[in-house]
């Protein structure tokens, strides 16, 4: 009487290991794109990670050229005693000769870190050493308005330099840290980009506007 | 500029973080900057008209007191569409991880964010537990404020990375040229000092000082305790010896003139804060009205006051240190003299006049970073795997 028709568990079984082939690659459909969807979303967020770096060193870059301009003023202004002029002339020259360039990809690099590190720290120290408080008393009191204005600009410079510096090293530190990432190693999201460095210099000035 | 700034605690509410969003602002305004702030609140409460509330605020136990906060769907997409409108050039986020408008804020800002780290305890469990959904967040950040070297210290080793310091700012001249009134000025043989502080907050220290006092009074027992400050002016009494509660006058909550007034008035202001305090505005005020400040030595205040070059410290939580501190001032008008000249030319340096500068200079900076880079052109999927033919050449160092 059951001849002729297949055995109904077997037909069961059949239908079963299909629709378990089928779980099996919806499943693995839905691990793709989840994969994919977070590698992407890995790739934007380094990306816009770089960006922010970059942005910030622009910004550095530029306060530090304001200040170290200001500083070459100053010296160059003839109120200062000849030694010090000297001394600010060739500290500020030689930070202006070190700002950052654009490379082959046309991205804001700093071109000898160290050597600009220590320039801007001798460039720190050369203003702490000439502007004590008794020779802004003279400054002053000899150059007047034009030498207020240029105290000014170095007050103002300075403080935004100690702003921009954190601000650019705080974000090195947020692309190192996703860069360490597992993942991102592994699929190299950060493509050729090199590995961003804090700037480490000491921009404390002592005298106050 | 367009400024939006953002203040996750009720603005109808006292608080330190409220009271500097509000200064901030009113001062932006009077550069002649474009400001805006969303607090959370109800609509119908009113306030200055660059203020918009957000949404009901609801009291939640957060950070060690009572903060009223504000959350939900209705406040986020409040928060959104004043972003929207605001087409702010940068905004200003205060207290970025507190779960309120802030934390809202964060995650639908576009224009760049600058942030102010109040407190100087973050709860790390919390913070470690939602980590992942953080990190992603706080990377919107570019330019990050700590409002102490405590502050700092919190965001450094809870979150890495560092933060520039600016403090807290206060109008001193408002302070500096208020008027004493005589009902609160001491004699010889009557000193007051003063407390400010919610009186049923432990954390404010009032316990403390209400045990010093019983030494203050028997070895001066004319002393007068001026006590200003919301909470329950009963329970208080009741906690404090007879003698000291009979020696004690309680304001209740006071206007900011009042409180300048009194500050003016005292000989000495007692801050007997045993904790939680990252910051300590209120010693900054009374230094500013050349009140002589006794502290308790929380990192916070030694800051602020500069070691004992402007101020008299004791040990946070020692009533004995705390008494015999409050008496050598009283005993030396000299000491007192000296107290009130150096406290008044140290709280120049938070004069919002210094602050605010500092503060645009971030903003400066902020938008320059930001502007920079937009115009960063992102590698492509194919640039990223292959490197560029162009510096095949180059010889790696």
């Amino acid at each position: 009487m059951v001849a002729g028709r297949p055995a109904p568990q077997a037909h069961r079984r059949g239908r079963r290991i299909a629709v378990e082939t089928l779980t099996w690659i919806t499943l693995a459909v839905i691990a793709l794109v989840l994969v994919a969807w977070y590698l992407t979303y890995s790739a934007a967020r380094l990306d816009r990670l770089h960006a922010k770096v970059e942005g910030a060193l622009a910004a550095l870059d530029a306060q530090l050229v304001r200040r170290a301009e200001a500083a070459l003023e100053l010296g160059a202004s003839g109120f200062l005693d000849p030694a010090t002029s000297l001394l600010l002339v060739d500290v500020a020259s030689t930070c202006l000769d070190r700002t950052a360039e654009r490379d082959e990809d046309g991205h804001l690099r700093l071109v000898g870190l160290a050597e600009r590190e220590s320039a801007e720290s001798d460039l720190t120290d050369a203003l702490n050493a000439a502007l004590t408080d008794q020779t802004l008393a003279e400054l002053r009191m000899r150059g007047g308005a034009m030498a207020e204005e240029l105290i000014d600009r170095i007050a103002a410079a300075g403080l935004r330099v100690q702003i921009a510096r954190r601000f650019h090293n705080q974000a090195v530190t947020e692309v190192q840290r996703v860069r360490r990432k597992r993942v991102v190693r592994a699929f190299r999201l950060a493509g050729y980009a090199p590995l961003p460095e804090t700037v480490e210099f000491n921009d404390e000035l002592t005298f106050t506007g | 500029m367009r400024v939006g700034l953002v203040c996750p605690y009720d603005f109808e509410v006292p608080g330190g973080v409220q009271y500097h969003v509000r200064d901030l602002a009113e001062h932006l305004i009077g550069q002649g900057h474009h400001v805006e702030v969303i607090a959370p609140g109800d609509e119908d409460a009113g306030g200055p008209d660059y203020l918009t509330l957000c949404g009901r605020a609801v009291p939640v136990r957060y950070n060690g007191s009572v903060a009223r906060l504000a959350f939900g769907p209705v406040t986020s997409s409040r928060v959104t569409r004043w972003l929207e409108q605001g087409d702010f050039d940068v905004v200003h986020i205060h207290e970025p991880l507190s779960p309120s408008v802030s934390v809202l804020a964060l995650l639908a800002a576009e224009a760049p964010v600058v942030a102010t780290f109040h407190a100087s305890s973050l709860r790390l469990r919390a913070m470690q537990a939602a980590y992942p959904l953080v990190r992603p967040l706080l990377e919107k950040i570019i330019g990050r404020i700590a409002v102490s070297e405590a502050a700092r210290r919190t965001v450094t080793t809870h979150l890495g990375g560092d933060a520039v310091i600016i403090p807290n700012g206060v109008e001193v001249d408002d302070f500096a040229h208020a008027t004493p009134r005589p009902e609160w000025q001491g004699t010889e043989e009557a000193p007051t000092v003063a407390f400010l502080g919610r009186i049923d907050e432990p954390r404010k220290g009032l316990p403390v000082l209400s045990t010093a006092m019983e030494e203050v009074l028997r070895q001066r027992p004319g002393t007068r305790l001026l006590i200003a400050g919301p909470g329950d002016v009963e329970a208080a009494r009741d906690r404090m010896s007879p003698e000291v509660a009979a020696a004690s006058t309680f304001l209740g909550m006071v206007s900011d003139e009042e409180k300048a007034a009194m500050l003016a008035s005292v000989d000495a202001y007692i801050a007997p804060h045993i904790g939680g305090e990252s910051f300590g505005i209120v010693l900054v005020e009374a230094m500013a009205a050349g009140a002589p400040v006794i502290a308790s030595d929380l990192p916070a205040f030694t800051a602020v006051l500069d070691g004992e070059a402007n101020g008299r410290l004791f040990t946070t939580g020692d009533a004995q240190a705390c008494a015999r501190t409050i008496l050598d001032v009283l005993g030396d008008p000299a000491q007192r003299a000296r107290l009130r000249a150096a406290g008044q030319a140290r709280a120049r340096h938070y004069d919002w006049s210094v602050v605010a500068a500092q503060i645009t200079a971030v903003y400066e900076t902020v938008i320059m970073t930001a502007d920079v880079a937009a115009t960063v052109e992102e590698p492509g999927l194919w640039s990223r795997v292959v490197r560029p033919r162009k510096r095949t050449g180059e010889a790696g160092a």
